[in-house]
């Protein structure tokens, strides 16, 4: 689960964080400013973000080989040809190990082949593509800054490019219908990802979205539109062997993401950049002095880099801590290990003590023991918060 | 007349009855009349500027929050009148609000005269009228002040014609006035001092006084409020309370500025505090007589009844094991609050709780919020009820104030409930929405009246049952906030009845049961489990809500099994977020109340209330 060796070791994630947007999305709730909003160059926004990575390696632990690296947003895409060098630079940094995952987010309007390319040349293997349907419709009611054909073309970019493609979708939007929902996703198999997510709409609170359902201008989504959607969705991409892996995520065999299977697994991580999350173990948090004093029984600890782009970024920015005892962290674990859908072995239930709970669970029909594994039923699957919640408290 | 010759204190002699005045402000709620208390308490020094906070009177919280006195005060003013002589005035103030119409009428029965505060723009309202009525039937002197008149709204002419016209009240004299700047106050107490009568009474009679208020304090027992009739009390005398025959010491008698300042004796017309060192509050009741134990009078002061609570509601502890912390907290609020009455009740739904009665809504909902703030109680309220008498086939009957306690139908013969005479003051352009409000209420219209162009006066008799099923919310948005109700009892009348029980999952829940009149019956029970669908959150299972009356169902609805409900995006900024989403998601579960296994918020035992028609 840490890193192994005598002295504590960086994680072998890591998780970079452009927040930045075209424009906002009516529903997003992610921390990222509009292009416009922003004075910074964004080839200085890349260079500070690379300066806030490379602060961590002059800390007092060991290097890793990265496993994965995941460049997220916000649209990271935004920065052109800059995000490019931002990769070569952090693998610079942070060497990949053999057969890294090198992830990027992208948003059509954002990603032509040109960058594809430059992309792949730096190193990336992988983008996610942020389609969310492709009906032009639903597109426009998300305010979302594409269209359905630029979403094709900037999906045939990253495979002309020779990189995998993941693509985001979004189901259970108010004025979505069945057909739109289908027509989507047979459209979305057209452009052969290996992974595709599946988000039902949820309402955030802050967000245009939230305050036009307050009003009464857009009716609240429905949830049960929303399951059936969902279950569509696991059929149809399930015929094409996309097996779903996770709550809401679809891989061909082999395909799922490394990095984001890390997040479920307790593996630690880093997170650089403005409202990035990190994840540390105990003993790498205290070695880099992260430990609060009152640090006894503590297990885990998570942060979040608390800096605002308005305010320029500093190599070493302020982070929000949290920590978790050790029992808090076994249970954390199963409770994020039943996203999956493979679920966690009755040993690992069993030592965070919630094999009581989760048995109160299966006599609802929301998981089930198979194989010496819990995992969640369909039932549970859409009603994991239900799943989740009980594992937490541990009742 | 004049008092035999004081005898020399040291300090506080008896003073001479014809330099007292006792009198009273009353006026409809919010026309300014702790505001005008508190700057006659400024202007006569009673309590000093900087001591002075924000409507000394009305010292609970819940008081000044809602604006409302609840508890009578009293307070003694020396004020040095224009004649150049110093009187002592003695402020009684009366609760506001129509619950407390007994407590009201004692504390005027302890007044020689009234101010009676109308608001400069709102003009006579419908406790005006009702306490002004309260202030005639106690023969007093009525001192009409038209108050805020420094609002850009203002029409004192208006305002002094609807006093006229509107309560028969000579207005011409009437005192212009703003509270909040202090213009007028110095001329209502000038206006009290010529016009309220001094009191008259016998200082040689056997002491004769009345109790027109108390309070428990914890260190000194049961304090009680007095106003001396005849005779004096002193400290060391024994003395008795004519109502509970109880017999004991006097240990303080004293005068309230508004701390309370123990003197040696009260005499003839004079008010102040009385402390035995009872402990128990029953035995001190408001409207009693307080005589010498020995040789005292046997005539009690007139006026004095038992409180009777008018409305009932089951009061639960949403954690079961606050049971014992509610026993003692409202155990602790019936100190002070004897119209308070409580029996243990048991419910199959909630568990235990108590059932308690209250003198009205408002008396309801500030003991509810008391138990919560100041007890830090998590509290579950049924819809209130009545006290109905039931008549059965055997020639028996008796009072029932639970759904739970209705006999068997078949047993019953017949069943009375209690009416009420329903005064609404009401702008003309909106009897039209008033009158459409009666009819959903069982309300039957018997009069009609314009007090003035502006304001006309309707009465109702209709039973309390429909009173506090929302009337009053109804009336004040129905009519934009205008209208203003007063109400009183008339007694019993029968009625059709009957119980209807709310079953959820086929399980009748006995808290959501409620008696209705059998014509109203269906349309409630309807729309009671449309509203109960709206109201209970989607389960793991399905829901079905039924009415039934006797058995006999009479509305379904159903709450459709929730079937999803997962944070779908959770990544590595998200764990902590939603982790801590779902345990504020949690702790709201906790605030519902589970019967059963189905999970049920609070506001569903109070959703009768708020069925509209």
């Amino acid at each position: 689960m840490s890193s192994s060796g005598d002295i504590p070791r960086l994680p072998a994630h890591l998780y970079v964080h452009v927040p930045l947007c075209r424009s906002k999305c009516a529903y997003c709730d992610f921390y990222s400013l509009p292009l416009a909003d922003v004075a910074e160059d964004v080839s200085s926004i890349a260079g500070s973000l690379a300066s806030q990575a490379r602060a961590w390696l002059a800390r007092d632990v060991g290097p890793q080989l990265l496993k994965s690296l995941y460049v997220g947003g916000g649209t990271p895409t935004v920065l052109g040809s800059d995000l490019a060098g931002l990769v070569a630079l952090l693998t610079t940094w942070f060497p990949l190990a053999p057969g890294a995952e090198v992830t990027v987010e992208a948003n059509p309007e954002s990603l032509d082949a040109p960058l594809a390319a430059a992309l792949a040349e730096a190193g990336v293997t992988r983008v996610s593509l942020g389609v969310q349907s492709l009906d032009d419709g639903v597109l426009a009611f998300l305010e979302r800054s594409h269209d359905a054909a630029t979403a094709r073309a900037a999906a045939k970019a990253v495979r002309d490019a020779g990189l995998a493609l993941s693509v985001d979708l979004i189901c259970g939007i108010p004025g979505q219908s069945a057909q739109s929902w289908i027509d989507t996703l047979n459209g979305a198999l057209a452009l052969r990802p290996e992974h595709v997510s599946v988000y039902p709409l949820a309402i955030e609170a802050g967000t245009p979205l939230s305050a036009a359902v307050a009003i009464g201008d857009v009716p609240e989504p429905d949830p049960d539109t929303a399951a059936d959607m969902m279950l569509l969705a696991q059929h149809v991409l399930g015929q094409a062997g996309l097996a779903r892996y996770e709550v809401a995520n679809y891989a061909l065999p082999g395909a799922e993401s490394r990095h984001n299977t890390a997040y479920w697994t307790g593996a630690p991580y880093l997170g650089i950049g403005p409202g990035a999350h990190g994840m540390l173990d105990a003993a790498t948090a205290a070695a880099v002095g992260f430990m609060p004093a009152r640090g006894e029984n503590v297990a885990r600890l998570r942060y979040s880099v608390a800096c605002d782009l308005r305010e320029g970024l500093t190599p070493m920015p302020r982070l929000d801590v949290e920590v978790l005892t050790a029992a808090e962290t076994r249970r954390e674990d199963v409770m994020l290990g039943l996203r999956l859908t493979r679920g966690v072995t009755d040993d690992e239930a069993e030592a965070a003590g919630v094999t009581g709970a989760l048995e109160t669970l299966e006599a609802a029909g929301l998981v089930e023991l198979v194989d010496s594994s819990w995992r969640t039923t369909e039932r549970g699957w859409l009603l994991g918060n239900e799943v989740f919640s009980a594992v937490w408290a541990g009742e | 007349m004049f008092a035999p010759p004081a005898p020399c204190y040291p300090y506080d002699p008896m003073t001479d009855p014809t330099l007292i005045r006792n009198f009273s402000i009353i006026a409809h709620i919010d026309h300014g009349k702790s505001t005008l208390a508190d700057r006659m308490l400024e202007i006569t020094h009673t309590i000093a500027d900087r001591d002075m906070m924000e409507q000394v009177l009305d010292s609970m919280d819940i008081e000044r929050e809602r604006g409302i006195t609840i508890k009578a005060q009293a307070v003694r003013l020396e004020y040095e009148a224009n004649d150049g002589v110093t009187y002592q005035l003695n402020l009684i103030d009366t609760p506001g609000h129509v619950d407390f119409t007994y407590e009201v009428s004692r504390s005027l029965a302890a007044c020689e005269g009234v101010l009676l505060v109308v608001d400069a723009a709102q003009g006579v309202e419908a406790q005006t009228v009702a306490n002004a009525q309260l202030a005639m039937n106690a023969h007093l002197e009525i001192v009409p002040l038209i108050n805020k008149i420094d609002l850009p709204a203002a029409d004192p002419e208006r305002v002094r014609h609807e006093i006229e016209e509107g309560l028969a009240i000579p207005a011409d004299e009437a005192v212009l006035a703003s509270a909040k700047t202090g213009v007028g106050v110095r001329e209502a107490l000038e206006a009290i001092v010529k016009h309220v009568p001094h009191p008259v009474g016998d200082p040689k009679a056997p002491l004769k006084a009345l109790i027109f208020d108390s309070y428990f304090d914890a260190y000194r027992g049961v304090v009680a409020l007095i106003r001396v009739v005849d005779g004096a009390v002193s400290k060391g005398m024994k003395i008795r309370m004519l109502a509970t025959q109880t017999v004991t010491d006097v240990e303080e008698v004293g005068v309230r500025r508004p701390a309370n300042i123990p003197v040696d004796e009260l005499g003839v017309g004079e008010v102040g505090y009385l402390i035995t060192g009872l402990k128990d509050p029953s035995l001190v009741k408001v409207g009693d007589t307080v005589t010498v134990a020995h040789h005292g009078t046997v005539d009690p002061l007139p006026g004095y009844r038992e409180v009777k609570p008018m409305v009932y509601t089951g009061i639960f502890p949403i954690d079961g094991d606050q049971y014992p912390e509610l026993r003692d907290a409202l155990d602790r609020l019936q100190l002070n609050d004897p119209a308070l009455i409580y029996d243990p009740e048991s419910s199959h739904a909630l568990g235990f709780g108590f059932r308690v009665g209250f003198l009205g809504l408002l008396h309801m909902e500030v003991v509810k919020e008391r138990l919560e703030r100041e007890f830090d109680l998590d509290l579950l309220a049924t819809a209130p009820s009545v006290e109905y008498h039931v008549f059965l086939t055997n020639g028996t009957s008796s009072f029932i104030h639970s759904p739970q306690d209705m006999p068997d139908p078949g047993t019953i013969d017949h069943m009375e409930e209690p009416y009420l005479k329903a005064t609404v003051l009401v702008p003309p352009e909106y009897v039209g929405a008033v009158m459409e409000l009666a009819e959903g209420h069982r309300a039957a219209f018997k009069d009609m009246q314009y007090l003035s162009a502006t304001t006309v006066e309707l009465h109702y008799e209709m039973p309390l049952s429909e009173l506090i099923m929302d009337y009053f919310d109804q009336l004040k948005s129905r009519t934009k906030g205008y209208a203003s109700l007063d109400y009183e009892y008339i007694g019993y009348r029968e009625s059709q009845l009957v119980k209807l029980d709310v079953l959820l999952a086929g399980k009748v829940v006995d808290a959501l049961s409620f008696i209705v009149h059998k014509d109203k019956a269906f349309a409630r029970g309807k729309m009671l489990t449309e509203k109960l669908r709206g109201i209970i959150p989607r389960q793991m299972f399905e829901v079905p809500i039924q009415a039934a009356i006797g058995g006999r169902i009479i509305a379904r609805e159903t709450v459709k099994a929730k079937r999803k409900d997962v944070l779908a995006k959770c990544y590595g900024g998200d764990i902590s977020r939603k982790r801590k989403l779902l345990e504020k998601q949690k702790k709201g579960k906790k605030r519902m109340k589970n019967v059963g296994s189905i999970e049920v918020p609070q506001e569903a035992f109070m959703a009768i209330l708020k069925v509209d028609e």
